[in-house]
């Protein structure tokens, strides 16, 4: 069988008539709002929660991550992580043995210990996984139960039987807050929300100061102790999409406003998040000219981008504005899809995509469907499917760059682009790949 | 309770799913939380499929088991629906496994009819990633061989060839090669490749290989004792094992052609083995007498990894080149008394068992070995010792997964093995000339080698964080912990020590100042331990 023939073999010839009996069995459902977004199953690739980890860790540079998790954990963070480099990072698996399941609480005194002894933090994060959540053990008295006042321990969940991916660094966030000072009323500032590195950090605080917007500082910061203070005349300004439930908790505890824009994510997202934060300190500014400057920076990207069909399949939860910025930058999205969807908080993103099919867990049997119906010209997608549809003869860029990449404001705007287009260059660089030829022998064969 | 930080073997789950990747028509459905499919990425990055692996996920989310719903019907006919296998493994995480559910009546609501669906519930907490995979595979064989004629011509099933195997396709091709020479079929190999017919007819073969220890020997076991099939358990590591092994199968199969009156082998002058097939088979027995690889006698090795290659590369590094052995070990204490058993004379202490890196680490740091052969994480503990390190065991990186053809089984590997001894030791003339010369204008060696890592970060957010990189660094360089100090006069004279055997001097001085009680080491102390450890 060639490769080709396995595409059909792989999505039967009666596609669409078994993708409509296969919707009604699929519980797809269209939920209400403003803004229509279909509904599925989750039943997808995709991380779980611990691999926040990856780069929560890097950022807070006095902390430890404590995992109280099973072997399944340990194997996931070194493998799908490649953490395996460092052999001994400031984070690790206080690993659930089968003794320890019948035991009524987990005894973490000792594995404290070690760590405080050998790192130093200045805190220690206490993360959640399925077989404790499963064993119900108290994250929250275990955390309080080992917390001193030098070196706090601070319960974050992250279990994939809740979070997916980059939503566990919302729960890390939701950790400190009890961290970040009370800033007196009348002290009128911006603390964005979400990490990012030092060099983007620095970029949007220039940017902001640049305008006259007062800055608060960032959650996270770097170091434990400088946390940003936080009262009512704060105002967050959430730099990633994925940071939904810290901003209500901010907003409800110390009355912070929280900044409703798109995200500052390509030339139309970042002119957008920079005016409406702006007009919160009562500044007006028009940056309309700027924004034109940034598109005509990226317009060989655009050209390549305009009218290509792009899927979008549900990885790192900033799918929205990635999607909007394609979209804005003339791209046909057949369809974006994210494992979470705030109304609320992406409200503005939602508008934006206003016409563009949106999923929130969807189905990637169902998604498969489409694709070979659709035939898009680029997948967005997950390190675990990316090349199997290459292998299907799709271009594909991994979703998982996006969060890795600096691709924050005007500064960010080029290499954003770059990450779409490159895939379509490399492409084109490329000889005829035939692949009766090339991929024989690829899969395993018993003959 | 333990703080960990890196495991060598991968869970149950992972062992089920290797089976199930390497297989056609199969997939395998994890009842499981998000993300516990990550394994999916080993496949398509490491291997590169370019088909989606026959791995889907029922997930299991926290509020379906707070209202008692389970999605493995819906998830069991999807996968039907789409994939149409002929099997599918339903195999529960550590987490779903604690809830006790009825997998089989679940499975069974979802009308995918019964024979199709295989429940292979394990103890997650209780069995890792080669039992579960060699007992799933002795499972599916168990289920699917069937009694038949034997194969006209002499034939073999190669087992225990497994999804993300050590070298896995190199070697096969070594032993395809061999097996064409000597005149042989290859009747089916499985699990890579093999579908459910495929395992029908697996007693068709007249011999089974099962050349590694952890997957594949039970299979063979089994078919032995169900279906009278002989088994060639041997692997083929190394000169002498290699043609041992060709012996062996000649042996076997001459056995039963003789049985069934067929013509019998005969084995093929050695020449016929080689590439090209007009020289040696393998260059190793000659370069091991060259005269500059004398050095190699003198060579201190110590060996940690699975049993297979742990086994196999102790005997190859004494055998073959002459090596030394100080110590060696392995991470699965489920085949620690067979390693035990058969190096035994091999090794001056007992073995070492632990699946604890930094228990290896230490050892190695102890005894500061002249070559490691390891897994990926003793390459990685030796980067930071400056100890020559090669990779001869799983666990799989992606680095095992090159293009080129690096096997470690047969003359071909031997080849392979001696070649990546020769790249990973200084030696011969080029110690003599540096050891006379002194630096020989290498200092900067020992400058590069005392960076920290180049590691790679998966996280751009801080890629190549300073701060983790040194922190992982530090325990090496951490010059003495009981507080010896070393004048400026006498670190001059260590620097004109070789840099590649500085550490080891460095240390051996340190030690021979303790058992003198000097507290600091001086240019005098210095000299006195030179003498007195001859050095």
């Amino acid at each position: 069988m060639t490769a080709r023939d396995a595409v059909y073999a792989f999505f039967p010839a009666t596609g669409s008539a078994v993708g409509n009996d296969f919707r009604r069995k699929n519980f797809m459902m269209q939920v209400p709002g403003e803004f229509p977004i279909i509904k599925e199953d989750n039943v997808t690739h995709s991380f779980c929660g611990l691999a926040c980890v990856g780069w929560m860790y890097q950022k807070i540079k006095d902390s430890f991550f404590l995992i109280l998790g099973t072997h399944t954990c340990a194997h996931f963070l070194q493998n799908a992580l490649g953490m395996m480099i460092f052999a001994k990072p400031r984070f690790g698996i206080a690993l659930i043995e089968e003794g320890d399941l019948a035991k009524h609480e987990p005894g973490l005194e000792d594995i404290v210990a070690e760590i405080k002894a050998d790192h130093h933090p200045s805190v220690i994060f206490l993360l959640s996984s399925c077989t404790p959540e499963v064993m119900k053990v108290d994250f929250k008295g275990l955390a309080h139960h080992l917390s001193t006042p030098e070196v706090p321990v601070l319960f974050v969940p992250a279990s994939g039987l809740v979070y997916n991916f980059t939503q566990a660094e919302d729960s890390v966030l939701h950790s400190l807050v009890p961290y970040c000072p009370e800033a007196p009323a009348g002290k009128k500032n911006v603390v964005f929300l979400g990490s990012v590195n030092d060099v983007t950090a620095d970029d949007l605080r220039a940017e902001a100061e640049e305008l006259g917007i007062p800055v608060g500082g960032f959650l996270p910061e770097s170091r434990f102790d400088r946390m940003p203070a936080i009262g009512p005349d704060t105002v967050l300004a959430p730099i990633q999409p994925y940071l939904s439930r810290v901003a209500v908790k901010l907003a409800r505890e110390r009355g912070a406003r929280v900044l409703n824009s798109l995200f500052p994510f390509g030339p139309d997202g970042t002119r957008v998040f920079w005016e409406d934060l702006a007009k919160e300190f009562g500044i007006q500014v028009d940056l309309r000219d700027r924004e034109k400057a940034a598109w005509e920076k990226i317009r060989q990207q655009t050209e390549l981008l305009r009218g290509k069909k792009v899927f979008l399949t549900a990885d790192t939860m900033m799918e929205l504005p990635l999607a909007r910025f394609l979209k804005s930058a003339g791209a046909d999205v057949v369809e974006c899809s994210s494992a979470y969807i705030n109304k609320k908080f992406h409200s503005r993103e939602l508008e934006a995509l206003e016409g563009v099919r949106v999923v929130e867990q969807p189905n990637f049997h169902r998604q498969l469907e489409d694709i070979k119906r659709d035939r898009p010209d680029l997948i967005v997608t997950s390190l675990m499917t990316a090349n199997p549809f290459v292998g299907h003869g799709f271009i594909v860029k991994w979703s998982m760059e996006f969060t890795l990449m600096s691709i924050h404001s005007w500064s960010g705007v080029f290499t954003l682009a770059n990450l779409f287009v490159s895939p379509f260059n490399r492409r084109s660089k490329l000889p005829a790949f035939d692949e009766t030829v090339w991929l024989e022998g690829v899969m395993p064969s018993a003959e | 309770m333990r703080l960990a930080f890196w495991l060598y073997e991968g869970t149950a789950l992972h062992g089920i799913s290797r089976v199930t990747n390497s297989m056609k028509g199969v997939h395998t459905v994890y009842h499981a939380p998000q993300g516990d499919d990550y394994i999916t990425a080993t496949y398509t990055m490491l291997e590169r499929t370019p088909e989606f692996p026959g791995l889907s996920i029922s997930v299991v989310r926290g509020r379906d088991l707070a209202q008692g719903v389970s999605r493995l019907p819906a998830t069991l006919q999807q996968v039907n629906e789409h994939y149409n296998p002929e099997l599918t493994v339903i195999a529960p995480s550590c987490s779903t496994a604690l809830l006790q559910e009825d997998l089989r009546q679940l499975a069974m609501h979802s009308g995918v009819p019964e024979e199709k669906l295989l429940v292979y519930a394990l103890n997650p907490f209780r069995v890792s990633e080669n039992e579960a995979a060699d007992g799933l595979f002795t499972e599916l064989v168990k289920r699917y061989a069937a009694e038949q004629e034997k194969t006209a011509e002499p034939s073999v099933n190669i087992l225990g060839f497994t999804s993300l195997g050590f070298h896995l396709r190199a070697n096969l091709t070594s032993l395809r090669r061999m097996l064409q020479t000597l005149g042989i079929k290859v009747n089916v190999v499985a699990p890579w490749g093999a579908g459910t017919d495929d395992l029908r007819k697996l007693p068709a073969a007249w011999l089974n290989i099962a050349p590694y220890r952890e997957i594949g020997a039970s299979a063979a076991a089994y078919l032995c004792d169900r279906f009278g099939m002989p088994a060639l358990y041997d692997a083929p590591l190394g000169v002498e094992p290699t043609r041992q092994w060709l012996e062996g199968i000649v042996r076997e199969i001459n056995i039963v052609a003789a049985a069934k009156g067929a013509p019998l082998l005969r084995m093929p002058a050695l020449r016929a083995f080689s590439l090209d097939g007009l020289s040696a088979p393998s260059g190793v027995p000659w370069f091991a007498r060259t005269a500059d690889m004398e050095s190699f006698s003198g060579k201190k090795a110590f060996v940690f990894g699975d049993a297979t290659h742990t086994v196999g590369v102790v005997k190859f590094l004494r055998d073959e080149l002459g090596m030394q052995i100080i110590g060696a070990g392995t991470y699965l204490e489920r085949h620690a008394a067979w390693v035990k058993e058969q190096l035994q004379g091999y090794l001056p202490g007992e073995l070492m068992v632990t699946d604890k890196f930094q228990e290896v680490s230490a050892f190695i740091e102890e005894e500061i070995p002249d070559l490691v052969c390891g897994t990926q994480m003793e390459r990685h503990s030796c980067r930071k010792l400056d100890v020559p390190c090669m990779v001869i065991s799983p666990p799989t990186h992606i680095e095992n997964h090159l293009l080129g053809y690096y096997p470690f089984f047969g003359f071909d590997g031997a080849d392979v093995m001696a070649d990546r001894v020769y790249i990973s030791c200084k030696l011969g003339l080029e110690k003599h000339l540096i050891d006379f010369f002194g630096d020989a204008g290498l200092e900067y060696e020992e400058e590069a080698a005392l960076q920290p890592d180049t590691a790679v970060s998966s996280n751009g957010h801080e890629s190549n964080g300073p701060e983790s990189a040194t922190s992982v660094a530090t325990p090496a360089q951490a010059t003495d912990p009981d507080g010896m100090s070393w004048t400026d006069e006498a670190e001059n004279m260590l620097k004109k020590v070789p840099f590649f055997v500085r550490k080891k001097v460095r240390k051996n001085t340190e030690t021979f100042a303790r058992q003198q009680g000097e507290s600091c080491i001086t240019a005098d102390v210095f000299r006195q331990a030179k003498e007195s450890l001859g050095g």
